[in-house]
């Protein structure tokens, strides 16, 4: 076999695995840009940090619905003896963040004031669950 | 992206596994002969039966993690085939196996979900050390079931069923299976383990008591390290651990208490046995000792070199003169033959794995599924940091095979089922 047919086999080979990782490369980079506008068209959701002890600094986008509670397929899981299971929620929607308190044992409270109904948040609040403090920013 | 696309790209690497195996053929001096298609009917069932369990079983697992997978293990088979078309065949095989049981796994969890992993640990952690200790069986008894020592590492098991023997690292496996142990256990306590407010500055310190599964860690990495001889599992081990106690309870301290531990086992291990000295010479001084101790490495860099930016082309270098080309040193085959350009493509879908790995972690629902991901992806991602850092010199090295590509089956059969796994958690993503 002439010495230049494989040279020219070697180099497609390789142009070859470079198309192809350039390709999947392509499509994770369009999946993650997708992932970027849509978030950005929904405007409703706000970012909220957990202060508490165990996990400072984590921060969580509300889509649409994030539930706060000790049970383990809550959203934000919180390791807290005050918790209870499915403690609260929050909303993304039209009218901003909005807070429900989940019928509670010892009640969610808004800048140290028990939330008695459903309330709309805004930048800075502070949410108190048990021992775990989230500010909405 | 879509599942069809997807389909495609597992088309497009068998097709360009089997171009792989024609070129070397070509340069032997052969044709297109039955290996060729053999290759490509092999990879199109490997990866169309994955792909179709994961159609039928984990409908939104991410597309990405098989195409990477099949390009890797493609250019890894072609390597092999040319250098020794017989154990290519092996390969061939190994990768069926490895296709059945990521398929199998895939269906074991269909509807329950990865949840089982996460109830049965203490019996997983049994089972990881088990297996690891497996090796340490006589090798000179009835029970055909023995331990095996190969190039001074005691990591083999041999299993013999009449005429035929089968060898195996069970080692490979208690990698994983560690990994789920330490998710589940650190994703339950991870608030015990993150607690105390001692501080130096802005580094909270961590209580005493919490540094006790640390030490754990540290003797049974010591351990694999003494009886096994295997400075990659010890290393592995040990690395792994560090990692998962630190995304688990997101303290500095760990981390940095751990890496001093390392540095004074390393210590020890360079003052007390001489393998771990003779490569770590080999690591620094390749041609002090170039007949001895330095021969692989420095074999390792000739064949690099020699390379250069598009290499010699498939069966045109001398990738054979290379001590464990198919195994350890693939990675120097490969500079060899496709040159830097070859090199740098397997190293970019290396990462693009790895980068697919972690992302499928940071979306995870749970922290045990985010644990168990990203524990997944470190193992993945520091093997091959590890055996290619070996191969060219940035590391001491370790004997670790490289994912996919190395020719072995036990490291194949537990990498597919690590991506089985990743994928069903990439399925079990909140949407």
């Amino acid at each position: 076999m002439p010495a230049l047919i494989l040279t020219l086999l070697k180099l497609i080979f390789v142009a070859l695995l470079f198309l192809f990782v350039w390709q999947i490369s392509r499509a994770i980079t369009s999946h993650i840009s997708i992932g970027v506008t849509r978030t950005s068209t929904k405007r409703s959701k706000e970012l909220v940090l957990i202060r508490a002890d165990d996990r400072p600094g984590e921060t969580y986008k509300v889509v649409d619905v994030l539930m706060l509670g000790r049970s383990p397929q809550a959203d934000i899981v919180v390791d807290d003896p005050y918790a209870s299971e499915f403690h609260m929620r929050f909303v993304g929607g039209d009218e901003g963040l909005v807070l429900h308190d989940l019928g509670s044992t010892n009640g969610t409270y808004v800048n140290g004031r028990r939330v008695t109904a459903p309330q709309v948040l805004v930048k800075g609040d502070a949410v108190q669950v048990g021992k775990t403090v989230l500010e909405v920013r | 992206m879509t599942r069809s696309a997807e389909a495609a790209f597992l088309l497009g690497a068998s097709a360009l596994a089997s171009f792989g195996v024609a070129m070397a053929n070509l340069a032997g001096g052969g044709g297109v002969d039955a290996q060729v298609a053999l290759t490509f009917l092999v990879f199109l069932i490997a990866f169309g039966s994955l792909h179709l369990a994961l159609r039928q079983w984990a409908p939104r697992a991410s597309f990405y993690l098989l195409p990477l997978v099949a390009i890797i293990t493609a250019v890894g088979l072609t390597m092999i085939y040319r250098l020794d078309p017989d154990r290519a065949g092996l390969q061939r095989w190994w990768l069926l196996i490895a296709a059945a049981l990521a398929v199998g796994l895939l269906f074991a969890v269909r509807s329950t979900g990865l949840e089982p992993l996460r109830r049965y640990r203490y019996l997983l952690l049994l089972g990881s050390l088990v297996l690891l200790l497996l090796p340490l069986l006589p090798t000179d008894w009835s029970i055909p079931l023995r331990g095996k020592t190969v190039n001074g590492s005691r990591l083999w098991v041999e299993f013999i069923a009449g005429p035929i023997g089968i060898q195996f690292q069970p080692g490979e496996i208690a990698k994983l299976l560690l990994v789920v142990f330490l998710a589940s256990y650190l994703a339950e306590r991870h608030t015990v383990l993150a607690s105390g407010t001692r501080t130096i500055g802005r580094l909270r310190l961590v209580e005493p008591r919490q540094l006790v599964p640390v030490l754990v860690a540290w003797t049974a990495s010591f351990g694999v390290l003494v009886y096994q001889r295997d400075l990659g599992a010890s290393l592995l081990l040990f690395a792994v651990f560090l990692t998962l106690l630190y995304m688990a309870t997101g303290r500095a301290a760990y981390p940095i208490i751990g890496t001093g531990m390392f540095f004074v086992g390393a210590f020890f291990a360079w003052q007390a046995f001489s393998h771990v000295e003779r490569r770590v010479i080999a690591w620094l001084r390749p041609f002090s000792d170039f007949d001895g101790a330095g021969y692989q490495i420095a074999q390792g860099l000739f064949a690099m070199g020699s390379g250069s930016l598009a290499g010699s082309g498939v069966g045109l270098g001398r990738p054979e003169l290379i001590p464990f080309a198919q195994t350890d040193f693939l990675f120097a085959a490969i500079g060899e033959e496709l040159g830097l350009a070859g090199a740098v493509v397997v190293l970019c879908a290396f990462a693009l794995l790895t980068a697919v790995g972690f992302g499928i972690a940071l979306r995870s629902r749970d922290l045990f599924r985010k644990l168990l991901a990203a524990g997944l992806t470190f193992v993945l991602g520091l093997q091959t940091f590890l055996i290619i850092g070996g191969v060219v010199r940035v590391l001491p090295l370790t004997g670790i095979t490289l994912p996919f590509m190395s020719y072995g089956g036990s490291s194949l059969v537990s990498n597919m089922v690590l991506i089985a796994v990743l994928a069903r958690l990439s399925h079990e993503e909140p949407t």
